[in-house]
């Protein structure tokens, strides 16, 4: 199961990076070539979203529980949510810079989304301070899973709500959140759902290989004859 | 115990102890009012817009809960208090207890510093009642953070500024509606023009009181 998994990752995501640089794209008003961009920075979300779900669910069930894997896999989709979410925000910038901004240069303005995503990533960088700061690990088990639940129920109205009352050059900001024609040409869809599909896949594997190697280290911490 | 009279003792408890020595709420205010008069220093005499008013009045209340809140918990933990509250009431009137005391704290707050930079920006108001709905409302989720946060902040073994780093990133959406409710309400458009921003504060408050109010048992349960 693991290693099919990982080989259709690596076949799917090899297949966006060769497609996404050097296959022909629609010609996109205002977007033009950056629109391969599309192919990176929405896959990277996705995957943020699921790792904030994946978090927020096992924090659950560990206070449920208080099963000491459920608050190891809470952790590893936390920290997986957090890199995922910088790349995204990366990506982002850079895609920002160069098609609404790019008679000014600036590399950063108030978008809300993007100055929201920023938000989510302090709470997570708070999560982690947080679990840092308490010593008895049942306890730290328990204060990252409340707050980490009391976070996901403010993070509709940082994603969802505020942005969309907010001007804003950001696709799905009013109305429906899908995307227009003028976002995604349909002959673009042959790279991006396979790419959606390769980067949710690379988040399963690094998420199940963290949470493992976090299972044997707490294993050998324990009993270090093994 | 009747489960009102156990919430109204804790607040009782509470409330009597900080009135012995006002420690948390002079704080607060000094905090408060230091904040807003190195803030006038430091902009000087110009007009300042209304956006920028709103801005300086929730950006003070908002530090000066972060930094002054949420000692209740830790002075139970501190004086070894905690284990007999646990043992006597149930977690709910506990919470409901400190909300409430947080309530009053950050209530005072509020006013103080709204009264505050009213007086000295020399603002006047169009519509007060927008104004107060907006100062109530995020003064209640401003509350009802610090109280769950205070909490978990207890249970840390090093504390230091962990309970700011932990809400002001929570408390976004609670601030980007609040300042645009107040900026309308001293600019005096007509409350339909504030009812996405009070809807927000109002969904906002909501959903953080009823999940606090969920998880609360399980940061305080031992």
């Amino acid at each position: 199961m693991y290693r099919s998994v990982r080989a259709l990752v690596v076949a799917l995501l090899s297949g966006a990076l060769v497609a996404g640089f050097l296959g022909q794209i629609p010609q996109l008003d205002i977007l033009e070539q950056s629109a391969r961009n599309l192919y990176f920075h929405v896959p990277m979300w996705f995957a943020l979203m699921m790792g904030t779900v994946i978090s927020a669910y096992h924090s659950f069930r560990y206070l449920q529980s208080g099963d000491r894997l459920r608050d190891i896999r809470a952790r590893e989709a936390a920290w997986l949510a957090l890199l995922f979410g910088l790349l995204g925000i990366v990506t982002g910038m850079v895609w920002a810079r160069f098609t609404w901004y790019v008679g000014s240069g600036k590399w950063w303005n108030f978008d809300p989304k993007q100055s929201m995503a920023a938000v989510l990533l302090l709470i997570y960088g708070g999560y982690f301070v947080l679990r840092d700061s308490v010593e008895d690990p049942d306890t730290r088990g328990r204060v990252a899973a409340v707050y980490n639940l009391f976070a996901v129920v403010t993070m509709p109205f940082l994603l969802y709500i505020l942005p969309r009352q907010l001007p804003s050059l950001h696709p799905g900001g009013e109305g429906s959140p899908a995307f227009t024609q003028t976002d995604l040409a349909p002959a673009m869809r042959w790279v991006f759902y396979p790419s959606v599909l390769g980067f949710l896949g690379l988040f399963w594997v690094l998420y199940t290989q963290r949470v493992r190697l976090s299972w044997i280290r707490k294993r050998l911490r324990r009993e270090p004859e093994l | 115990m009747d489960w009102l009279a156990g919430a109204w003792a804790v607040f009782r408890n509470d409330l009597r102890i900080e009135l012995r020595t006002r420690y948390a709420l002079n704080a607060l205010l000094l905090f408060a009012l230091g904040a807003l008069l190195l803030i006038l220093f430091a902009v000087g005499p110009q007009p300042i817009p209304t956006r920028v008013q709103s801005a300086f009045l929730w950006m003070v209340i908002l530090f000066a809960a972060a930094v002054g809140l949420g000692r209740s918990f830790v002075a139970e933990e501190r004086q070894g208090t905690a284990l007999l509250l646990r043992l006597n009431t149930r977690p709910s009137m506990v919470f409901a207890g400190k909300l409430l005391f947080n309530l009053v704290l950050v209530g005072s707050l509020g006013g103080v510093s709204t009264g505050a930079l009213l007086l000295l920006l020399d603002v006047s108001v169009a519509r007060p009642g927008l104004l107060a709905t907006a100062l109530g409302m995020g003064v209640l989720g401003l509350a009802v953070a610090t109280t769950l946060l205070g909490a978990l902040v207890a249970r840390a073994a090093r504390r230091g500024a962990l309970l700011p780093v932990l809400l002001l990133p929570l408390l976004t959406p609670l601030l980007v509606s609040s300042v645009s409710a107040t900026q309308k309400a001293i600019q005096g458009l007509p409350w339909t023009e504030a009812q996405d921003e009070l809807l927000t504060l109002v969904g906002f408050v909501g959903a953080t009181l009823s999940a606090a109010t969920l998880l609360f048992d399980y940061v305080w349960a031992d």
